[in-house]
């Protein structure tokens, strides 16, 4: 298992490639599902606004 | 049976379809990699006439310098239709297409320096692949920021489209940087791609894994493309009746 990651020597160049590729691939995604997030929070945010403001003038 | 295919040009009916998708894209994409990975790892020689271990960077290397080409010429395209048609949609997926296109220029640059030190004993060199994937990567940040810059959406749909169609030109041209005609007129220290010359296990592994690619860009674009979607058209009644701001 050890000679396994250890690849010949190269197991630093393999791995941190391996690992960027990784680490970029989860990033995206996760900031997507951060971003959808706060865009649905901000139209409900906006929505509850409106329909304040409709019953206030209704009164 | 007839399919109209119009519909889904329609953000009301796309929206739905694409949230669909997105599960399914994700599973082909774990899937497809971890196989390809796998394939790559273990099915494998560890030490090539030429290369060592480190060859096998060339997996998430070539997947994503593929991407970040094939993503581009994607862009352009859905660009495109967005002018001629002057449909929402259109211009919606070319703007969702250049983060993940942006993502896999960099994730070539990176993994393309790392296995440059261990074949080539430099990280980086201005060769004509290099450089011209460099210029790829600025012409992506150019799209993304002159989209931002302009306030009107129509407006930068449109600029950034045109912008988009002149760096097409890059395509080529990175293309011909690889499979130099003569090696002599381009002093190209990027090997050549030249996939029958290959070994059938490491070209496989290699494949999958673009695949896998494939199925994650998928995955991506729409993802983000949902989000553009909530975005510009949060002022429509079928936004609201949504049930993501009904519960």
């Amino acid at each position: 298992m050890n000679e396994f990651f250890h690849m010949g020597g190269f197991g630093a160049y393999i791995w941190s490639a391996m690992g960027i590729a990784a680490l970029l691939m989860v990033l995206e995604p996760v900031t997507l599902v951060f971003r959808r997030r706060s865009v649905i929070a901000q139209i409900k945010r906006n929505k509850r606004l409106e329909e304040r403001r409709l019953n206030n003038e209704k009164n | 049976m007839k399919i109209n295919w119009f519909k889904y040009s329609a953000p009301m009916n796309f929206y739905p379809l694409a949230g669909k998708l997105i599960p399914l894209f994700w599973i082909l994409a774990i899937a497809l990699i971890a196989l390809g990975l796998y394939w790559g790892f273990f099915k494998t020689a560890d030490v090539l006439s030429d290369q060592k271990q480190y060859y096998r960077i060339i997996y998430v290397h070539v997947a994503s310098a593929w991407m970040a080409m094939w993503l581009y010429a994607v862009m352009v395209a859905w660009a495109m239709v967005g002018l001629v048609f002057n449909t929402r949609l259109s211009f919606m997926m070319a703007s969702a297409t250049a983060i993940t296109g942006t993502v896999m220029t960099v994730i070539a640059l990176a993994t393309g320096a790392i296995w440059g030190k261990t074949s080539w004993g430099t990280w980086w060199d201005w060769d004509p692949k290099l450089t011209s994937f460099l210029i790829l990567l600025f012409v992506y940040i150019g799209y993304i920021a002159l989209q931002s810059a302009i306030d009107d959406v129509r407006r930068s749909d449109k600029a950034s489209a045109l912008l988009a169609l002149v760096g097409l030109a890059l395509v080529p041209i990175i293309y011909y940087a690889v499979n130099c005609p003569d090696p002599n007129e381009c002093a190209s220290l990027h090997q050549e791609s030249s996939l029958e010359r290959v070994e059938s296990n490491i070209l496989i592994a290699m494949l999958i894994t673009t695949l896998g690619f494939w199925m994650y860009s998928f995955a991506t674009i729409l993802m983000r493309v949902r989000t553009i979607i909530l975005e510009r058209e949060r002022n429509t009644s079928w936004v609201s009746k949504l049930k993501e701001f009904n519960n």
